[in-house]
């Protein structure tokens, strides 16, 4: 589903160049659960944003669900975002001025889906929030706010579900439910779901665990080839 | 497409609160067109309605001379011909009344008009107290008068009135008449008699002023026909043949003028709204940054996001072009009806052109100013969306620079689309501007200076910012972080200089161009200066008059200068040759009756500036000395020979001089063309007397009441009744171009405001972190008030210097007026603006101030 080779990433900064993430390789199958973590500036953000095409690598390729997507113009990866990925931030980023059912809406209406109201409202259902929909964000709770985010993220049935901080901004009990829900996602669907998280109990309900450091992949662990030049130093247990 | 659609209309209902100040801009701009247009049409409407009864007939055949049988015969003829339905003929000349009782002193200048049976042909004399007109009224020596006169001269219906030294009974009181020309100035109100009873009188002696009218009722078909014909068998100058449909196409091009000059003021005014719309619209897609990119992240290009704000901007522009209808109904509504007293009575209504251009030009005006700032949309990149952690720590420079390269893209790469979207927008608002004043030309000018202008303000801001980089080094906290404001990425800086200096440059140029307009309208009360005008002297007049005011009691003593009435008929020149009347007629106004005169010296108002005056010896040749403005304005220069018809005589005489009469004083007159004496002794001509006449309103009362009933056939024109007349007419002009101008300045004013608060919003996240870092309110009120005094200071100067050159170009190119810069009114204007800005940043941001931190920081 999501495959990266020798994907790098440097910037210019005050004249110099900054490497914020040396290449790397990944190779996520379809329906895995994988966690990205480390600790602030180590580049987890920077690699969330790569897989999702919202920014291109400097050096190496990267695919998803086998569509090539370092060569792609911004409209066709915004396209491409629309049908095959959903997100959900850390700070929900729903659109204020919009109520949550427009906000679930947005995505199907961009790709043409027909009966996209029917489809908003199951999935303002699924996500516990049926009869909330007509409320703006600044009328939800935070974990309410992310539920909707979530719907959202699930519109137009993506194959993959890109999470960066999900629970990052909510107390325990609100981010455990949606951190239920996400993985229940994750194993109904077989939707694959990739995570930036700080939280080690979070991570450790993914199936596979990316750890970085300063840019680089210090630990890797999990199912899947993780071989490869650039595979990381060494694999650290993982306690469950 | 649906998708762009549905989040347009979502977007507003959610957001339109925060761009009621877009709304607004459009408004009152729209507003500014739709009032200035509606009014100056339905005016011009009703005039050419009544241009018939302007005219008081279909066609008029005219002449200032008497006719001779000649001609009349030759009239008569091509009457014959054109089926002509009606015909009246007609006496016009201006001369003194005054009450036949010898009690009553006063004396008055009117217009006599002596008319024949079947006068008007179209239109109607009305009457006084439900009294029907007839001829017959004016049968038996009949005379009507206007309303003033009987006020004037203490006289009532049935009384006798002495005109010349013929008396005449004053037989109804006219509340309106046609022909008489709206706004025209007139020497005195009208008085009809019968037209052969005014041949009686003996007032039309040779060189008088009168007005010889043969009026028409013809048949539309053969109108042309005839007007044509007429022209043709008489080329000479003295013969003139108009139409109403030539008057309703003078009046049409007179006010054609006014309605694009109120126009352009009235699209300047919208300019202002739209840089009121560019930055709110900056602002608004700042704001929505967020949103942008959501929608990006979900699928959306940037085609569609720029879809769904144009819409969005185009129902905005929409419905605040509607609302400024509605205001420029309203502002109909509200204007005095003594303003259009003037203009017949018209009420004026919104046209349906007028409404139609107004909202075509706000939509038009403010889509293109908001098309840069949208533009910004296609840049924001959903990336953003990972990388706001609100919480952290603020990045540092280097830091920031860089987060702002990946979130909001490249921003020294240059954008094409950007730039060649800003040159169409720069392009299509020359032609709006071209459009609404009716010349291309005009157009371009006031665009091109205004790009100028913003780019010498873009420039100023990219100044501003490398001066103050030495004051981030200063240990004094508000100057320091103003230091830093001024140069905080994102523009600011130039915004507000580029709206606060565009807004003080058109502000300012207004109102320096309407100081202009009216120093030359005001009339300089000369102390000394002449006040009385005795005209119409004839010859053997001359000696008595002089005589008689030598006894009256005046200021200061007589003058009389002989004068005569020419038409120049050809030049032959070294720049213009001019063979007949035809081609001096092309040169517009020296075409024109001129009073000429004649004598041996220069006056002290007279300065030569080219070739030389005649000495009092005798010459062979007939020479004459022109007035520095018919060289400049018909190339006729030294040695040139000019043709002149005097009253029938045909002189040919060779420009010796070029004189400069500084026409602020007149007390010896002034005059296009002076003759060497010689040529003209035996021509046929009449004596002005200038004099300064008592002071005392009764003592002047009474002179001219003597002077009259020695000398009948004289007229007086007093410049102090003449002066408070035009006074009252200029008082109207005054207000009307200064309440055009208030409009300017205070929608202006108001939008540019607007413009400066707008701002704030960028800062409100800036001022909370200062404040939870321990910043008092104080400090922070004044870093504001640093940086947006400083803003305000240039832009205001950089756009005072413009408005300085807009007021000149203006006046000395299109205006033709003297030019006055209004240095201190300007520096007042410079001032103004800065403080304005200062108070308007630091008072828009007091909620800032107020609110606590935390909301703010949370409300990110």
């Amino acid at each position: 589903m999501i495959k990266l080779a020798g994907v790098s990433k440097t910037v210019m900064s005050g004249g110099q160049p900054l490497t914020i993430l040396h290449p790397t390789d990944l190779d996520v199958a379809r329906g895995r659960s994988v966690a990205i973590v480390g600790p602030s500036g180590s580049g987890k953000s920077t690699l969330l944003g790569l897989i999702a095409g919202l920014d291109a690598p400097t050096t190496g390729t990267i695919a998803i669900d086998g569509v090539e997507i370092t060569t792609l113009g911004e409209d066709a990866l915004a396209k491409l975002r629309g049908q095959k990925i959903g997100f959900v931030f850390q700070f929900f980023h729903l659109i204020g001025s919009l109520t949550a059912f427009e906000n679930v809406l947005v995505p199907m209406e961009l790709a043409g889906v027909r009966e996209a109201e029917d489809r908003a409202r199951q999935l303002l259902a699924e996500v516990g929030l049926s009869g909330r929909g007509h409320h703006y964000p600044s009328q939800l709770s935070g974990g309410e706010q992310q539920r909707v985010a979530v719907a959202r993220a699930l519109a137009n049935a993506p194959p993959l579900l890109l999470a960066d901080e999900p629970t990052g901004n909510l107390d325990s009990r609100n981010g455990q439910h949606v951190v239920d829900l996400l993985f229940e996602i994750n194993r109904t669907r077989g939707t694959t779901l990739a995570l930036v998280t700080h939280d080690r109990e979070l991570a450790a309900r993914a199936e596979m665990r990316i750890e970085l450091r300063d840019g680089r992949v210090v630990a890797r662990r999990g199912p899947g080839p993780l071989d490869g030049p650039h595979a990381g130093v060494a694999v650290e247990p993982i306690v469950r | 497409m649906t998708f762009v659609a549905r989040m347009a209309v979502r977007e507003i209902k959610a957001s339109w609160k925060r761009l009621l100040f877009f709304f607004l801009c459009v408004a009152i701009g729209v507003a500014a067109i739709v009032a200035l247009r509606s009014v100056v049409q339905t005016v011009r409407g009703a005039l050419q309605d009544q241009a018939r009864a302007l005219l008081a007939a279909d066609v008029v055949v005219q002449t200032n001379r008497p006719w001779d049988d000649q001609t009349l015969t030759k009239v008569d003829e091509r009457l014959a011909e054109a089926r002509v339905a009606a015909r009246t003929e007609l006496i016009e000349t201006t001369t003194m009344v005054r009450p036949a009782d010898p009690a009553k002193g006063g004396v008055r200048m009117v217009e006599l008009q002596g008319i024949s049976p079947g006068f008007p042909l179209h239109g109607a004399v009305v009457l006084q107290d439900g009294v029907r007109f007839r001829h017959e009224l004016l049968a038996d020596r009949g005379a009507l008068v206007r309303p003033e006169l009987l006020v004037q001269l203490d006289l009532r219906v049935g009384d006798r009135l002495l005109i010349g030294d013929t008396s005449f009974t004053i037989r109804g009181v006219v509340a309106s008449e046609p022909g008489r020309r709206v706004g025209a100035f007139s020497f005195g109100g009208r008085v009809l008699v019968d037209r052969a009873e005014l041949l009686g009188t003996g007032l039309l002696s040779l060189g008088s002023r009168a007005r010889y009218a043969i009026m028409l009722r013809v048949p539309d078909d053969s109108m042309e026909q005839l007007v044509r014909t007429l022209r043709r068998d008489f080329p000479q100058q003295y013969v003139s043949v108009r139409s109403y449909r030539g008057t309703e196409d003078q009046i049409g091009e007179e006010l054609q003028r006014a309605e694009n000059y109120l126009s352009l003021v009235g699209f300047v005014v919208l300019v202002l709204g739209g840089i009121g719309v560019w930055s709110v619209t900056r602002v608004f897609v700042h704001q929505k940054v967020r949103s942008i990119a959501v929608m990006k992240c979900v699928g959306a290009s940037s085609a569609q996001v720029l879809a769904v704000y144009v819409t969005q901007v185009a129902a905005l522009s929409m419905a605040g072009s509607l609302l400024g209808v509605a205001l420029a109904r309203l502002a109909l509504l509200a204007i005095p009806s003594r303003w259009l007293d003037g203009l017949g009575g018209v009420t004026p209504s919104l046209t349906t052109s007028a409404v139609l251009q107004g909202v075509g030009v706000g939509l038009l005006v403010s889509l293109l100013f908001a098309l840069v700032p949208l533009l910004e949309t296609r840049r924001v990149k959903p990336l953003l969306l990972l990388r706001d952690r609100v919480t952290a720590a603020p990045p540092s420079g280097a830091e920031r620079r860089r987060l702002r390269e990946r979130v909001v893209g490249r921003l020294r790469g240059a954008d094409w689309t950007k730039v060649a979207t800003a040159f169409g927008v720069g392009l299509a608002l020359a032609l709006v501007a071209g459009w609404q004043a009716g010349s291309l030309r005009v157009g371009l000018l006031v665009s091109v200076g205004f790009l100028a202008v913003a780019l010498v303000l873009g420039l100023a801001a990219t100044g501003l910012v490398r001066a103050v980089r030495p004051l981030r080094r200063v240990r004094v906290f508000p100057v320091r972080h103003a230091a830093i404001s001024v140069q905080r990425p994102g523009g600011q800086t130039r915004v507000i200089l580029i709206a606060v200096g565009l807004g003080a440059f058109l502000i300012l140029g207004v109102k320096a161009l309407e100081r202009n307009l009216l120093n030359e309208f005001s009339i300089e009360a000369r102390a000394n200066g002449p006040d009385l005008f005795l005209i119409d002297v004839q010859p053997d007049q001359a000696e008595p008059l002089a005589r008689f005011l030598e006894g009256a009691g005046l200021q200061s003593p007589a003058r009389l200068l002989p004068v005569l009435r020419a038409r120049v008929t050809g030049v032959k020149g070294r720049d213009v040759s001019l063979e007949s009347f035809d081609d001096v007629r092309s040169r517009g106004s020296l075409a024109r009756e001129y009073v000429v005169t004649f004598r041996d010296r220069l006056e002290p108002n007279e300065t030569i500036v080219d070739g030389q005056f005649w000495t009092a010896a005798p010459a062979t040749d007939v020479e004459v000395s022109i007035e520095r403005s018919i060289r400049d304005r018909f190339r006729i220069a030294i040695g040139d020979r000019i043709r002149f018809d005097i009253l029938g005589r045909v002189i040919e005489a060779r420009v010796t001089s070029v004189r400069e009469v500084e026409w602020a004083d007149t007390r010896a007159g002034g005059f296009m063309f002076v003759f060497r004496p010689g040529a003209l002794d035996q021509a046929p001509r009449t004596y002005i007397a200038i004099a300064r006449g008592p002071g005392d309103a009764a003592e002047r009362a009474r002179l001219q009441r003597a002077a009259v009933d020695r000398f009948p056939n004289v007229s007086i024109i007093d410049a102090r009744e003449i002066a408070k007349t035009v006074e009252e007419v200029l008082g109207n002009v005054t207000m009307a171009v200064s309440v055009v101008g208030a409009v300017a300045v205070f929608s202006g004013a108001l939008i540019l405001i607007g413009s400066v608060a707008m701002t704030k919003f960028e800062r409100l996240h800036e001022a909370a972190v200062f404040k939870t870092l321990g910043a008092g309110t104080r400090t922070i009120a004044a870093t504001m008030a640093l940086e947006y005094g400083t803003l305000g200071l240039l832009a205001g100067a950089i756009g005072g210097l413009a408005s300085v050159a807009l007021s000149w170009v203006v006046a000395s190119r299109v205006l033709d007026i003297r030019w006055d810069p209004s240095a201190l009114y300007v520096a007042a204007g410079v001032v103004i603006t800065a403080l304005t800005v200062t108070v308007v940043g630091v008072v828009a941001s007091v909620d800032v101030l107020r609110r606590k931190p935390l909301s703010v920081l949370r409300a990110e």
